[in-house]
């Protein structure tokens, strides 16, 4: 499936400001490789988070809000039982409904951002940024892309204030200083 | 008779040498029955057990990894792995990933103590598949090193050599003392039965013994210790009375001729001071074939036996007497002084001699006996010429008899 392997080692983890990733997922260098890994990474985190209601396995709605910057064709891919429906939606939508689990922040207003980040706390929805590397706005998991690999770090203050559960395994990969907003 | 029984004895061995040689075997072939049997029972629990802890540990690194794989991440997955780096008894670890390309993998610093070992024990790795909902995302293997291994079979070797050290010496000490037991009774026996053989001491019994079967043997030999005891006395009292019905006369119980010989022989051979003086007399009975046939030969009896008891009568506590002959007597009267007359010495006896003898037809019998005295040493140093001279005495007093009557 992967035509190469670039192995990145431990030397590369982000040094800048206060935010560490330790997850260093590995990229294909290929046309979809980003969005493969993108994918990837979100179905993972996906299927590492548990909602207070529905069984584990149930279908889960990804409502994605602005543009995301690493993919355009977002599908994130659950690894074994579990799927996720992804939507298209105006943050305005999203507050107005509340059938969305999962929110999907992509390049936004930032006043747009705030409102949203305001309105989550509190609610079973987890939220998934690619447009904060340092992960200090508020979302739970925040993907980043350096050079050939893409990574993720975890806003654990953010998780803290949620009532989803994410695996530990999951957090210690995302390391994360939390300390932010 | 004693010598090829002594020859054959060299070949052989102790009763206690035997029963230890038979006990050490025993010994050791329990001992080493049992240790072999704890050897297998415990390899075999060992390698459960190893294999339990080798399962485990893939188990907690499957748990581990699992996210790993899930984001394709082997910096994670080197990260999961590194709780099982700490556990000893690990060699190898690898993250396959669900098409089977290695993620990560890790080897131990540490060399293999024993690569036999722990290729005994471990031939092949732990996989263990790590799933995620359901479905597997990837596999784990971990390889054992016999590092953890070893010190169990050290310190198993040594409680188990310290086991048999225990055992073999309990057992030898018990075996000792059944020996002891065994032994020491029998030895009781076989000195009493060799100082009865040696030394002729049928008195000795052989002590009531703790073993019953012994205790019957000894039994037995005690009883058969008293019979030879019964006939020992027999035999010897058989002996006296044969031997003084060899030297004695039967009818008159005085010694014989021989006895007489010997004896005299043995006082002239004591015999050492001039003024050691004896009497030798010679005592026949008159006209005693005359009485013979006129009254019977239970008469002559009765007169011989008469005249014995005169004759013992008149012996003094060192003086011996002797019917050599039908009627003939000799007696040898000791320490005598040297003024001492010989008719004196012969008074005595004839006087006793002439009292009546009632025979056993009722009538009476007076006897007159003839006297021959011989004197020591002065008619005679030798035995041969004191009875010569006492004899021809004895003939001239007899026919002076005859003459007077």
């Amino acid at each position: 499936m992967l035509a190469s392997l670039f192995l990145i080692g431990a030397s590369l983890t982000t040094p800048q400001m206060s935010v560490q990733a330790a997850s260093q997922t590995i990229v294909e260098d290929s046309d979809d490789g980003m969005a493969r890994a993108v994918n990837r990474m979100v179905g993972g985190i996906v299927s590492y988070a548990r909602w207070p209601n529905g069984p584990a396995d149930s279908a889960r709605v990804m409502c994605v809000v602005g543009t995301p910057r690493l993919t355009n064709r977002m599908a994130p891919d659950v690894p074994g039982a579990g799927s996720v429906l992804v939507r298209r939606l105006s943050a305005a939508a999203v507050m107005g409904r509340s059938e969305c689990d999962i929110l999907f922040l992509g390049r936004m207003a930032v006043a747009d951002r705030r409102q949203l980040i305001a309105w989550v706390r509190g609610r079973p929805i987890l939220t998934i940024t690619d447009d904060d590397a340092a992960c200090m706005y508020g979302a739970m998991f925040c993907l980043s892309s350096r050079a050939a690999s893409l990574s993720f770090s975890v806003n654990l203050d953010a998780i803290g204030r949620g009532p989803l559960r994410i695996d530990p395994r999951v957090l210690s990969i995302g390391r994360s200083v939390g300390g932010s907003s | 008779m004693t010598g090829p029984t002594s020859e054959r004895i060299g070949a052989r061995t102790t009763l206690q040498k035997l029963l230890s040689r038979f006990h050490f075997g025993i010994t050791l072939f329990a001992v080493a029955l049992s240790g072999l049997t704890i050897l297998l029972a415990g390899v075999s629990a060992l390698r459960g057990y190893a294999d339990r802890n080798m399962e485990l540990a893939a188990q907690l690194g499957a748990y581990g990894v699992e996210p790993a794989l899930v984001f394709n991440d082997p910096q994670a997955a080197r990260e999961g792995l590194e709780p099982l780096t700490r556990i000893p008894g690990i060699a190898r670890l690898r993250v396959l990933d669900d098409v089977g390309r290695p993620l990560t993998q890790w080897t131990s610093p540490m060399a293999d103590p024993a690569p036999l070992l722990t290729r005994l024990f471990f031939p092949r790795p732990f996989a263990v598949a790590v799933e995620r909902n359901g479905s597997a995302i990837g596999t784990i293997e971990v390889w054992g090193d016999s590092s953890t291994l070893i010190d169990y079979v050290r310190i198993g070797l040594l409680a188990g050599l310290g086991c048999l050290l225990i055992t073999a010496l309990g057992t030898i000490f018990l075996a000792r003392r059944f020996e002891y037991e065994l032994v020491k009774p029998l030895n009781e026996i076989a000195t009493v039965a060799h100082d009865v053989r040696l030394h002729r001491r049928f008195d000795k019994r052989v002590k009531a013994l703790g073993i019953a079967e012994l205790d019957r043997l000894g039994g037995d030999i005690n009883a058969l210790l008293d019979e030879l005891q019964g006939w020992q006395g027999h035999m010897e009292s058989e002996r006296a009375v044969l031997a003084h019905r060899a030297s004695h006369d039967a009818l008159t119980a005085l010694p014989n001729r021989e006895s007489f010989d010997q004896k005299l022989a043995q006082r002239i051979a004591a015999a050492g001071t001039p003024d050691d003086r004896f009497a030798l007399m010679f005592i026949d009975a008159d006209n005693f074939k005359a009485a013979n046939d006129n009254y019977g030969h239970a008469a002559g009896d009765a007169v011989l036996v008469a005249l014995s008891q005169c004759i013992r009568d008149a012996l003094g506590p060192e003086d011996f007497a002797a019917r050599i002959g039908g009627d003939e007597f000799i007696v040898v009267v000791d320490r005598i002084a040297a003024e001492t007359v010989r008719e004196d010495l012969a008074r005595n006896i004839r006087a006793c001699a002439a009292q009546p003898v009632t025979l056993p037809g009722g009538e009476t019998y007076s006897a007159s006996v003839s006297v021959g005295v011989a004197i020591y040493p002065d008619d005679g140093t030798d035995a041969t010429a004191l009875l010569t001279a006492a004899d021809a005495a004895m003939y001239a007093d007899k026919l002076s008899n005859r003459s007077r009557t």
